[in-house]
């Protein structure tokens, strides 16, 4: 028993140190005035950076780029796949089986050797660099999420329910929206946040579709990591991946083995 | 841990609004037209096209572009880099993982908790955060420097930029996936089984090879694909930690592409990589398509 107990705790600090140590180290260069090479800790600690970052037009723009981008993407990825998650779950029509398999299907392709084949076309038609050229092709990464877990959520809602409301003379948009929609909204909303979270920090297409002309939060990332000053790229890290992480933990009921193994899987 | 995104497991089957077929069959096509339409635009069309356009070369039908890839030293470096750390980072992914869901299988309290907590953590942190967050806290002079330098170890040796960088992020980001597979597959060995061949006689290692094992063959083989064509198409870790030689895939088609402005050569490098990917996926298709149906 004793030997376990010191096993787990062994296997529980190492794992604390491999798991934590890197985002620890980011928050630590945020707050860090001062941090010099042998020091363990920062020397000076202060929110310098934070101001000097902010006021900067070159940062404050890919972060409203990021954010405006991820929002169009993500709301209408929502508005075209929730419907269809809803037309997956509970109506039958030919071909149901293999459209939603083929929304699985999709995600086996790397997304980086699509994202070149899609921008050689771009290139083409002159849309690389243009602002909508990115949300269409971001959308791309919402689908998976929005598709899967709330059709995934409509069939778990006990049609007993619907049907009773049916009997006693509801009309079938009344059904949905006082009956099915709320015991959905959860997921919709779970699936809103993964999605959300995913384009916002996808450099991918960013890098291959917008560069050079839109610059998005995680390109502004890449190129602050590679300056000297350490302090920009942590500060931004924990200003934009803290509130992201809240509400991650928030839909983690949604990310489960399965939901992962097809969502985040390739 | 409830199982919430579980489509094709038809909690309600043939549950049905009470229309007649016809107009319900129309309404689900318009339904999802939009989405299966975007899918189609934007993956399906572009990868027929991009096939397609490798093999034509000057308006004829022609492989030279597949010969030139095959035969440049260069690129099968690349190609074999990509395929050796999707092969080794899934292996020692798979590895600890497997470690860790034995531990949470055999054990109970606090520490376990913390230790099932501590593993899913990666889910949280997209690949950008964590790639950059690794270069500070392997890096030169970076935080586990100055740790082990604290217990009087001075010979640390980043990894940082060698090939042990990307290896070791596509280790962190790849331990919850295997931990939740493996853990919902371990759940399922009973204690009984457990118990009887201990009862036998049998010591700890024969207990993992001869039962938990060949349990756990098909949920180890549906990890180690998505991990593998997860890795072999990754950019942001390799090309944040990674050497600048050899290049992972991603990393090659994107510096053929920006910045050798260089189209057809890169078309190649990703339908050469969606062609490995391809039978990766079609392997994990069918392994889930068998279970599902073994489930039935």
């Amino acid at each position: 028993m004793k030997r376990t107990y010191f096993g787990g705790l062994i296997l529980l600090v190492s794992m604390g140190l491999a798991m934590l140590g890197p985002i620890i180290t980011v928050i630590l260069w945020a707050f860090a005035v001062k941090w010099r090479y042998p020091h363990l800790l920062p020397t000076e600690w202060g929110m310098k950076y934070w101001f000097a970052m902010l006021g900067r037009e070159t940062v404050i723009t890919p972060i409203l780029t990021s954010l405006a981008l991820t929002s169009i993407a993500t709301t209408t990825a929502a508005l075209i796949c929730w419907p269809a998650a809803y037309a997956f779950a509970r109506l039958k029509f030919p071909g149901r089986q293999l459209l939603l398999f083929s929304f699985i299907a999709a995600q086996a392709v790397p997304k980086f050797a699509l994202f070149v084949s899609i921008a050689v076309i771009f290139l083409k038609l002159g849309l690389v660099g243009n602002f909508w050229g990115v949300v269409v092709v971001q959308m791309l990464s919402a689908v998976l999420f929005m598709i899967w877990i709330p059709t995934a959520a409509f069939r778990g809602i006990p049609p007993a329910l619907e049907e009773a409301a049916f009997d006693l003379g509801a009309s079938r948009l009344r059904v949905f929206l006082f009956i099915t929609l709320p015991q959905a909204m959860p997921a919709l909303a779970a699936s809103y946040v993964l999605a959300f979270v995913s384009i916002l920090f996808e450099v991918d297409s960013a890098l291959l579709i917008g560069a050079p002309t839109v610059t998005t939060m995680p390109l502004l990332l890449m190129s602050l990591s590679a300056q000297v000053i350490v302090q920009e790229a942590a500060v931004l890290c924990v200003l934009i991946w803290v509130p992201c992480f809240v509400l991650l933990l928030l839909s983690r009921r949604f990310m489960t083995a399965r939901g992962i193994a097809q969502g985040f899987g390739a | 841990m409830p199982d919430v995104a579980k489509p094709s497991g038809g909690v309600a089957p043939g549950y049905t609004l009470s229309t007649g077929l016809g107009s319900q069959a129309l309404a689900g096509l318009a339904l999802v037209a939009l989405p299966v339409g975007l899918l189609v635009t934007l993956t399906l069309l572009p990868t027929v096209r991009m096939v397609a356009a490798t093999f034509l070369v000057e308006g004829h039908l022609s492989a030279e572009r597949y010969f030139a890839f095959f035969n440049d030293a260069y690129t099968m470096a690349n190609l074999r880099y990509t395929l050796e750390m999707g092969l080794v980072s899934a292996i020692a992914a798979l590895s600890v993982s497997f470690g860790i869901a034995l531990y949470l299988r055999f054990s109970a309290g606090r520490i376990a908790t913390m230790i099932h907590g501590l593993s899913l953590f990666p889910l949280f942190v997209p690949s950008i955060i964590i790639s950059y967050a690794l270069v500070r806290f392997l890096g030169p002079n970076g935080l586990f420097q100055l740790l082990l330098e604290q217990v009087g170890f001075t010979q640390y040796r980043t990894p940082y930029l060698t090939p042990v960088g990307p290896f070791l992020a596509f280790l962190w980001e790849n331990i919850p996936l295997p931990v939740l597979v493996l853990s919902a597959g371990l759940s399922q060995v009973s204690d009984h089984a457990v118990e009887a061949a201990r009862d036998l006689g049998a010591k700890a290692p024969r207990i993992l090879w001869e039962i938990l094992l060949p349990q756990m063959r098909r949920s180890l083989l549906i990890a180690f694909a998505l991990i593998f064509m997860g890795i072999i198409g990754a950019f942001t870790v390799p090309y944040m930690l990674g050497p600048p030689a050899p290049e992972m895939m991603s990393v090659f088609m994107q510096r053929t592409l920006g910045n050798l402005h260089d189209p057809a050569s890169a078309q190649v490098q990703a339908v050469v990589l969606m062609v490995i990917s391809s039978i990766v996926g079609g392997f994990y298709i069918a392994t889930m398509a068998k279970s599902s149906a073994g489930a039935r």
